[in-house]
Protein backbone atom coordinates (compact mmCIF):
# COMPACT_ATOMS: atom_id res chain seq x y z
CA UNK A 1 0.00 0.00 0.00
CA UNK A 2 1.81 3.65 -1.31
CA UNK A 3 1.10 7.42 0.20
CA UNK A 4 -1.59 7.37 -1.96
CA UNK A 5 -3.68 4.75 -0.84
CA UNK A 6 -3.33 5.48 2.41
CA UNK A 7 -4.37 8.85 1.94
CA UNK A 8 -7.52 7.75 -0.04
CA UNK A 9 -8.23 5.05 3.58
CA UNK A 10 -8.15 8.15 5.17
CA UNK A 11 -10.57 9.36 4.02
CA UNK A 12 -12.83 6.54 3.35
CA UNK A 13 -12.51 6.05 6.93
CA UNK A 14 -13.38 9.51 7.94
CA UNK A 15 -16.73 8.84 5.25
CA UNK A 16 -17.86 5.84 7.28
CA UNK A 17 -17.26 7.81 10.89
CA UNK A 18 -20.44 9.69 9.28
CA UNK A 19 -22.58 6.84 8.84
CA UNK A 20 -21.53 6.68 4.51
CA UNK A 21 -22.17 3.24 3.70
CA UNK A 22 -20.77 3.64 0.01
CA UNK A 23 -17.81 4.52 1.56
CA UNK A 24 -18.07 1.52 3.82
CA UNK A 25 -18.44 -1.30 1.33
CA UNK A 26 -15.52 0.80 -0.57
CA UNK A 27 -13.65 -0.04 2.55
CA UNK A 28 -14.45 -3.64 2.47
CA UNK A 29 -13.50 -3.99 -1.10
CA UNK A 30 -10.12 -2.20 -0.08
CA UNK A 31 -8.89 -3.81 2.75
CA UNK A 32 -10.98 -7.18 3.34
CA UNK A 33 -9.26 -9.54 1.11
CA UNK A 34 -6.18 -8.46 3.75
CA UNK A 35 -7.65 -8.73 6.70
CA UNK A 36 -9.30 -12.21 5.78
CA UNK A 37 -5.73 -13.03 4.68
CA UNK A 38 -4.45 -12.58 8.66
CA UNK A 39 -7.57 -13.82 9.94
CA UNK A 40 -7.30 -17.39 7.96
CA UNK A 41 -3.54 -17.71 8.90
CA UNK A 42 -3.91 -16.98 12.72
CA UNK A 43 -7.12 -18.76 12.95
CA UNK A 44 -6.35 -21.97 10.21
CA UNK A 45 -10.04 -22.48 9.29
CA UNK A 46 -12.12 -20.62 6.90
CA UNK A 47 -15.20 -20.22 8.95
CA UNK A 48 -13.83 -18.85 11.79
CA UNK A 49 -11.73 -16.17 10.07
CA UNK A 50 -15.02 -15.72 7.94
CA UNK A 51 -16.93 -14.81 11.60
CA UNK A 52 -14.33 -12.72 12.67
CA UNK A 53 -13.73 -10.88 9.71
CA UNK A 54 -17.40 -10.49 9.88
CA UNK A 55 -17.29 -9.04 13.15
CA UNK A 56 -14.10 -6.64 12.50
CA UNK A 57 -15.79 -4.92 9.74
CA UNK A 58 -19.46 -4.39 12.37
CA UNK A 59 -16.93 -3.00 15.19
CA UNK A 60 -15.33 -0.96 12.43
CA UNK A 61 -19.19 0.77 11.01
CA UNK A 62 -19.96 1.38 14.90
CA UNK A 63 -16.18 2.41 15.76
CA UNK A 64 -14.40 4.77 12.94
CA UNK A 65 -15.43 7.71 14.10
CA UNK A 66 -12.69 6.22 17.38
CA UNK A 67 -9.96 6.19 14.66
CA UNK A 68 -7.12 9.08 15.29
CA UNK A 69 -4.82 9.58 12.10
CA UNK A 70 -2.20 9.90 15.22
CA UNK A 71 -1.93 6.87 16.13
CA UNK A 72 -1.50 5.13 12.80
CA UNK A 73 -2.28 3.92 9.67
CA UNK A 74 -5.78 3.05 8.89
CA UNK A 75 -4.81 -0.44 7.57
CA UNK A 76 -2.98 -0.78 10.76
CA UNK A 77 -5.82 0.05 13.05
CA UNK A 78 -8.07 -2.69 10.51
CA UNK A 79 -5.38 -5.02 11.12
CA UNK A 80 -5.54 -4.62 15.30
CA UNK A 81 -8.82 -4.97 15.52
CA UNK A 82 -9.24 -8.32 13.38
CA UNK A 83 -6.22 -9.84 15.23
CA UNK A 84 -7.24 -8.82 18.31
CA UNK A 85 -10.29 -10.74 17.29
CA UNK A 86 -9.03 -13.59 15.70
CA UNK A 87 -7.06 -14.40 18.65
CA UNK A 88 -9.47 -14.38 21.63
CA UNK A 89 -11.24 -16.93 18.87
CA UNK A 90 -8.49 -18.85 18.73
CA UNK A 91 -7.82 -18.98 22.72
CA UNK A 92 -11.42 -19.95 23.27
CA UNK A 93 -11.35 -22.93 21.04
CA UNK A 94 -11.28 -26.42 23.04
CA UNK A 95 -7.69 -26.73 20.89
CA UNK A 96 -6.33 -24.93 18.69
CA UNK A 97 -5.12 -25.97 15.46
CA UNK A 98 -2.33 -27.77 14.71
CA UNK A 99 -0.03 -25.65 12.80
CA UNK A 100 0.07 -27.23 10.00
CA UNK A 101 3.53 -24.92 8.37
CA UNK A 102 6.70 -26.38 7.87
CA UNK A 103 9.93 -24.99 9.25
CA UNK A 104 10.04 -23.30 5.93
CA UNK A 105 6.89 -21.34 6.24
CA UNK A 106 8.30 -19.28 8.61
CA UNK A 107 10.92 -18.05 6.43
CA UNK A 108 8.79 -17.85 3.57
CA UNK A 109 6.74 -15.56 5.71
CA UNK A 110 9.93 -13.31 5.63
CA UNK A 111 10.60 -13.40 2.39
CA UNK A 112 7.01 -12.22 0.84
CA UNK A 113 7.41 -9.65 -1.52
CA UNK A 114 6.76 -6.14 -1.03
CA UNK A 115 4.18 -4.31 -3.30
CA UNK A 116 5.90 -1.18 -3.70
CA UNK A 117 8.69 1.19 -2.38
CA UNK A 118 6.74 2.31 1.01
CA UNK A 119 6.31 -1.36 2.51
CA UNK A 120 9.16 -2.58 1.06
CA UNK A 121 11.14 -0.31 2.92
CA UNK A 122 9.53 -0.78 6.21
CA UNK A 123 9.72 -4.73 5.77
CA UNK A 124 13.21 -5.32 4.64
CA UNK A 125 13.57 -2.55 8.19
CA UNK A 126 11.97 -5.10 10.20
CA UNK A 127 13.52 -8.16 8.65
CA UNK A 128 16.66 -6.94 9.23
CA UNK A 129 15.96 -6.49 13.22
CA UNK A 130 14.45 -9.49 13.58
CA UNK A 131 17.26 -11.38 11.81
CA UNK A 132 19.80 -9.85 13.93
CA UNK A 133 17.55 -12.13 16.86
CA UNK A 134 18.69 -15.53 17.89
CA UNK A 135 16.96 -18.40 16.01
CA UNK A 136 14.60 -19.25 18.63
CA UNK A 137 13.64 -16.12 19.85
CA UNK A 138 13.02 -14.86 16.96
CA UNK A 139 11.03 -17.94 15.85
CA UNK A 140 9.36 -17.28 19.07
CA UNK A 141 7.63 -13.73 18.16
CA UNK A 142 6.97 -14.27 14.25
CA UNK A 143 5.28 -17.41 15.58
CA UNK A 144 3.22 -15.52 18.14
CA UNK A 145 2.42 -12.87 15.38
CA UNK A 146 1.19 -14.23 12.81
CA UNK A 147 -0.17 -17.76 14.17
CA UNK A 148 -1.14 -16.49 17.50
CA UNK A 149 0.78 -18.99 20.02
CA UNK A 150 0.63 -18.81 23.22
CA UNK A 151 3.12 -18.92 25.70
CA UNK A 152 2.08 -22.68 25.78
CA UNK A 153 2.25 -23.29 22.44
CA UNK A 154 5.30 -21.74 22.34
CA UNK A 155 7.11 -23.62 24.58
CA UNK A 156 5.85 -27.00 23.27
CA UNK A 157 6.52 -25.65 19.89
CA UNK A 158 9.97 -24.57 20.74
CA UNK A 159 11.19 -27.51 23.19
CA UNK A 160 11.35 -25.04 25.67
CA UNK A 161 10.31 -24.12 29.39
CA UNK A 162 7.59 -21.32 29.83
CA UNK A 163 9.76 -19.52 31.73
CA UNK A 164 12.27 -19.52 29.20
CA UNK A 165 9.65 -18.69 26.02
CA UNK A 166 8.44 -15.36 28.58
CA UNK A 167 12.01 -13.80 29.17
CA UNK A 168 13.23 -14.73 24.66
CA UNK A 169 9.93 -12.67 24.33
CA UNK A 170 10.95 -9.96 26.50
CA UNK A 171 14.71 -9.44 24.92
CA UNK A 172 13.22 -9.80 21.55
CA UNK A 173 10.96 -7.17 21.97
CA UNK A 174 13.60 -4.69 23.38
CA UNK A 175 15.86 -5.30 21.09
CA UNK A 176 13.84 -5.12 18.48
CA UNK A 177 12.34 -1.68 19.57
CA UNK A 178 15.99 -0.39 20.39
CA UNK A 179 17.28 -1.87 16.08
CA UNK A 180 14.23 -0.08 15.01
CA UNK A 181 14.58 3.27 16.13
CA UNK B 1 2.54 -5.22 38.84
CA UNK B 2 3.89 -1.57 38.51
CA UNK B 3 2.70 0.08 35.52
CA UNK B 4 4.24 3.19 35.74
CA UNK B 5 7.62 1.83 34.77
CA UNK B 6 8.43 3.14 31.42
CA UNK B 7 10.50 -0.02 30.13
CA UNK B 8 7.45 -2.10 31.36
CA UNK B 9 4.99 -0.99 30.00
CA UNK B 10 6.83 -1.06 27.03
CA UNK B 11 6.86 -4.49 26.85
CA UNK B 12 3.40 -5.05 28.34
CA UNK B 13 2.11 -3.01 24.89
CA UNK B 14 4.45 -5.33 23.16
CA UNK B 15 3.79 -8.62 24.62
CA UNK B 16 -0.11 -7.37 24.37
CA UNK B 17 0.55 -6.83 20.50
CA UNK B 18 1.94 -10.10 19.79
CA UNK B 19 -1.19 -11.60 21.30
CA UNK B 20 0.69 -13.52 23.99
CA UNK B 21 -1.13 -12.26 26.70
CA UNK B 22 -3.60 -14.56 28.79
CA UNK B 23 -7.15 -13.57 28.84
CA UNK B 24 -7.12 -12.30 31.97
CA UNK B 25 -4.13 -10.47 31.70
CA UNK B 26 -5.51 -9.38 28.36
CA UNK B 27 -8.72 -7.87 29.61
CA UNK B 28 -6.65 -6.01 32.65
CA UNK B 29 -4.33 -4.20 30.41
CA UNK B 30 -7.14 -3.41 27.73
CA UNK B 31 -9.04 -1.52 31.19
CA UNK B 32 -5.38 0.05 31.96
CA UNK B 33 -4.89 0.89 28.24
CA UNK B 34 -8.79 2.58 27.77
CA UNK B 35 -7.68 5.48 30.51
CA UNK B 36 -4.08 5.51 29.49
CA UNK B 37 -3.46 7.82 25.97
CA UNK B 38 0.27 7.45 26.53
CA UNK B 39 0.11 3.52 26.65
CA UNK B 40 -2.07 3.54 23.86
CA UNK B 41 0.30 4.85 21.69
CA UNK B 42 2.62 2.40 22.92
CA UNK B 43 0.49 -0.02 21.73
CA UNK B 44 0.16 1.79 18.50
CA UNK B 45 3.46 1.96 17.74
CA UNK B 46 4.26 -1.68 18.22
CA UNK B 47 1.12 -2.40 15.97
CA UNK B 48 3.02 -0.23 13.14
CA UNK B 49 6.44 -1.97 13.81
CA UNK B 50 4.48 -5.36 13.08
CA UNK B 51 2.47 -4.16 10.08
CA UNK B 52 5.26 -5.63 7.78
CA UNK B 53 4.21 -8.73 8.59
CA UNK B 54 0.84 -8.46 8.29
CA UNK B 55 1.73 -8.20 4.32
CA UNK B 56 3.10 -11.18 4.04
CA UNK B 57 -0.34 -12.82 3.95
CA UNK B 58 -1.63 -13.67 1.05
CA UNK B 59 -4.21 -11.56 0.50
CA UNK B 60 -7.62 -13.39 -0.53
CA UNK B 61 -11.05 -12.69 -1.58
CA UNK B 62 -13.60 -13.31 1.24
CA UNK B 63 -16.65 -15.36 0.30
CA UNK B 64 -19.46 -12.69 -0.82
CA UNK B 65 -21.94 -13.92 2.57
CA UNK B 66 -19.53 -12.34 4.21
CA UNK B 67 -20.53 -8.89 2.95
CA UNK B 68 -24.13 -9.89 2.64
CA UNK B 69 -24.09 -10.85 6.80
CA UNK B 70 -22.08 -7.46 7.13
CA UNK B 71 -24.55 -5.64 5.71
CA UNK B 72 -27.17 -7.07 7.81
CA UNK B 73 -25.91 -6.60 11.04
CA UNK B 74 -24.83 -2.61 10.56
CA UNK B 75 -28.99 -2.40 9.71
CA UNK B 76 -28.65 -2.56 5.86
CA UNK B 77 -32.10 -2.43 4.40
CA UNK B 78 -32.96 -5.68 2.49
CA UNK B 79 -32.18 -4.97 -1.35
CA UNK B 80 -36.02 -5.87 -2.57
CA UNK B 81 -35.85 -6.30 -6.04
CA UNK B 82 -38.74 -7.32 -9.00
CA UNK B 83 -39.19 -10.88 -9.34
CA UNK B 84 -38.24 -10.51 -12.53
CA UNK B 85 -35.00 -8.40 -11.97
CA UNK B 86 -33.64 -11.15 -9.51
CA UNK B 87 -34.67 -13.95 -12.03
CA UNK B 88 -33.49 -12.24 -15.31
CA UNK B 89 -30.14 -11.56 -13.76
CA UNK B 90 -29.87 -14.87 -12.41
CA UNK B 91 -30.70 -16.63 -15.74
CA UNK B 92 -29.36 -14.31 -18.03
CA UNK B 93 -25.66 -13.19 -16.51
CA UNK B 94 -22.86 -15.27 -18.00
CA UNK B 95 -21.30 -15.24 -14.76
CA UNK B 96 -24.21 -17.84 -14.05
CA UNK B 97 -23.29 -19.96 -16.43
CA UNK B 98 -19.90 -20.25 -15.84
CA UNK B 99 -20.71 -20.65 -12.14
CA UNK B 100 -22.42 -23.62 -13.57
CA UNK B 101 -19.37 -25.04 -15.44
CA UNK B 102 -17.35 -24.35 -12.11
CA UNK B 103 -20.42 -26.17 -9.72
CA UNK B 104 -19.58 -28.97 -12.14
CA UNK B 105 -16.44 -28.96 -12.04
CA UNK B 106 -16.52 -28.69 -8.23
CA UNK B 107 -19.29 -31.57 -7.98
CA UNK B 108 -16.65 -34.45 -7.60
CA UNK B 109 -15.46 -32.65 -4.43
CA UNK B 110 -18.51 -31.59 -2.94
CA UNK B 111 -20.28 -34.83 -2.99
CA UNK B 112 -17.03 -36.61 -1.40
CA UNK B 113 -17.48 -33.76 1.21
CA UNK B 114 -21.12 -34.79 1.76
CA UNK B 115 -20.32 -38.51 1.62
CA UNK B 116 -17.66 -38.27 4.26
CA UNK B 117 -20.10 -35.74 6.36
CA UNK B 118 -23.47 -37.45 5.68
CA UNK B 119 -22.66 -41.33 6.28
CA UNK B 120 -26.58 -41.68 7.00
CA UNK B 121 -27.43 -41.27 3.55
CA UNK B 122 -27.94 -44.48 1.06
CA UNK B 123 -25.04 -44.61 -0.89
CA UNK B 124 -27.21 -44.35 -4.10
CA UNK B 125 -28.17 -40.97 -3.05
CA UNK B 126 -27.67 -39.20 -6.79
CA UNK B 127 -26.37 -35.48 -6.87
CA UNK B 128 -28.90 -33.15 -8.33
CA UNK B 129 -27.53 -29.66 -7.89
CA UNK B 130 -24.56 -27.65 -6.18
CA UNK B 131 -25.79 -24.24 -5.30
CA UNK B 132 -22.89 -22.07 -5.01
CA UNK B 133 -22.17 -18.08 -4.38
CA UNK B 134 -21.31 -15.41 -6.56
CA UNK B 135 -18.01 -16.44 -6.22
CA UNK B 136 -18.54 -20.39 -7.12
CA UNK B 137 -17.68 -21.80 -4.15
CA UNK B 138 -20.53 -24.68 -3.52
CA UNK B 139 -22.29 -24.08 -0.48
CA UNK B 140 -26.07 -26.27 -0.57
CA UNK B 141 -26.03 -29.64 -2.04
CA UNK B 142 -29.58 -31.29 -3.40
CA UNK B 143 -29.42 -35.16 -3.62
CA UNK B 144 -31.97 -37.68 -4.22
CA UNK B 145 -31.89 -41.17 -3.30
CA UNK B 146 -32.60 -43.58 -6.12
CA UNK B 147 -36.38 -45.00 -4.20
CA UNK B 148 -36.99 -41.56 -2.93
CA UNK B 149 -39.37 -39.15 -4.17
CA UNK B 150 -38.32 -36.69 -1.51
CA UNK B 151 -35.24 -34.24 -2.32
CA UNK B 152 -32.77 -33.34 0.25
CA UNK B 153 -31.23 -29.62 0.58
CA UNK B 154 -28.49 -29.23 2.92
CA UNK B 155 -25.49 -26.99 3.93
CA UNK B 156 -22.21 -28.73 2.94
CA UNK B 157 -20.57 -26.28 5.66
CA UNK B 158 -22.74 -24.05 7.67
CA UNK B 159 -23.44 -20.13 6.91
CA UNK B 160 -24.00 -17.43 8.45
CA UNK B 161 -27.23 -16.36 9.30
CA UNK B 162 -28.42 -13.30 11.04
CA UNK B 163 -31.18 -13.59 13.39
CA UNK B 164 -34.26 -12.71 12.72
CA UNK B 165 -33.33 -14.07 8.94
CA UNK B 166 -34.23 -17.13 6.81
CA UNK B 167 -33.09 -18.75 3.66
CA UNK B 168 -35.94 -19.91 1.68
CA UNK B 169 -35.49 -22.68 -1.49
CA UNK B 170 -36.90 -21.27 -5.41
CA UNK B 171 -37.24 -23.21 -7.83
CA UNK B 172 -37.51 -22.21 -10.86
CA UNK B 173 -38.11 -23.68 -14.66
CA UNK B 174 -38.91 -21.02 -16.74
CA UNK B 175 -41.65 -18.78 -15.67
CA UNK B 176 -42.78 -17.78 -11.65
CA UNK B 177 -40.49 -18.90 -9.02
CA UNK B 178 -42.19 -21.53 -6.79
CA UNK B 179 -40.81 -21.44 -3.18
CA UNK B 180 -40.06 -24.30 -1.55
CA UNK B 181 -39.45 -24.08 1.85
CA UNK B 182 -37.03 -22.55 4.62
CA UNK B 183 -33.09 -24.33 4.14
CA UNK B 184 -31.10 -24.70 7.77
CA UNK B 185 -28.07 -22.65 7.58
CA UNK B 186 -26.45 -25.57 10.44
CA UNK B 187 -24.45 -28.35 8.96
CA UNK B 188 -26.05 -31.79 9.45
CA UNK B 189 -29.60 -30.10 8.70
CA UNK B 190 -31.41 -30.42 5.86
CA UNK B 191 -34.90 -29.07 3.89
CA UNK B 192 -36.58 -32.61 2.32
CA UNK B 193 -38.88 -31.86 -0.81
CA UNK B 194 -40.79 -33.84 -2.38
CA UNK B 195 -39.20 -33.91 -5.84
CA UNK B 196 -42.56 -33.46 -7.81
CA UNK B 197 -42.66 -30.02 -6.87
CA UNK B 198 -39.39 -28.95 -8.64
CA UNK B 199 -41.18 -29.33 -11.62
CA UNK B 200 -39.57 -29.94 -14.94
CA UNK B 201 -37.36 -28.84 -18.10
CA UNK B 202 -34.64 -26.76 -17.23
CA UNK B 203 -34.76 -25.83 -13.63
CA UNK B 204 -32.68 -23.79 -11.31
CA UNK B 205 -32.51 -23.71 -7.43
CA UNK B 206 -32.07 -20.59 -5.69
CA UNK B 207 -31.83 -19.53 -2.08
CA UNK B 208 -32.71 -15.92 -1.15
CA UNK B 209 -32.01 -14.09 2.05
CA UNK B 210 -35.53 -13.56 3.63
CA UNK B 211 -37.50 -12.39 6.90
CA UNK B 212 -37.54 -14.97 9.80
CA UNK B 213 -40.51 -16.85 8.71
CA UNK B 214 -40.05 -16.76 4.59
CA UNK B 215 -40.82 -13.98 2.05
CA UNK B 216 -44.11 -12.58 2.60
CA UNK B 217 -45.18 -12.76 -0.99
CA UNK B 218 -45.09 -15.61 -3.52
CA UNK B 219 -41.37 -14.19 -4.80
CA UNK B 220 -37.98 -13.55 -3.27
CA UNK B 221 -37.90 -10.32 -1.27
CA UNK B 222 -34.25 -10.54 -0.62
CA UNK B 223 -30.95 -10.95 -2.54
CA UNK B 224 -30.26 -14.19 -4.39
CA UNK B 225 -27.30 -15.65 -3.12
CA UNK B 226 -26.95 -19.07 -3.39
CA UNK B 227 -27.92 -20.93 -7.05
CA UNK B 228 -27.53 -23.87 -8.90
CA UNK B 229 -28.92 -25.70 -12.17
CA UNK B 230 -30.39 -29.17 -11.56
CA UNK B 231 -28.42 -31.62 -13.16
CA UNK B 232 -30.02 -34.37 -15.23
CA UNK B 233 -33.92 -35.36 -15.48
CA UNK B 234 -35.85 -35.80 -12.66
CA UNK B 235 -37.90 -37.74 -14.96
Amino acid sequence: MNGADALDLQLLIRRVARRDRTAFAALYRRTAPQLFAVAVRILQQQADAEDVLQECFVAVWNQAKTYDAQKGAVMTWLISILRNRAIDRRRRRAHAPDWLGSEDELETLLAGSGDDADRGAARAELLACLDELEERPRRAILLAYAYGYTHEELAQQLSAPMGTIKSWIRRALERLKRCLE
Amino acid sequence: MKYDDPRLRELLAGEYVLGVMPPLVKARFERLMAGDAALTREVAAWADRFSPLDTTAEAVAPPSHVWRAIEQRIGAPLATRARSNAIDSILGSLGFWRGVAAASAMLAAALLVFVLLRPAEPPEAAVLAVLTDSSGTPAFIATRGQHSDQIDVAPIRTQTLAAQRSFELWAIAGGAPKPLGLVPPAIGKRLQVPASQLGSGDVVLAISLEPENGSPRAEPTGPVLFQGKVLGTLR
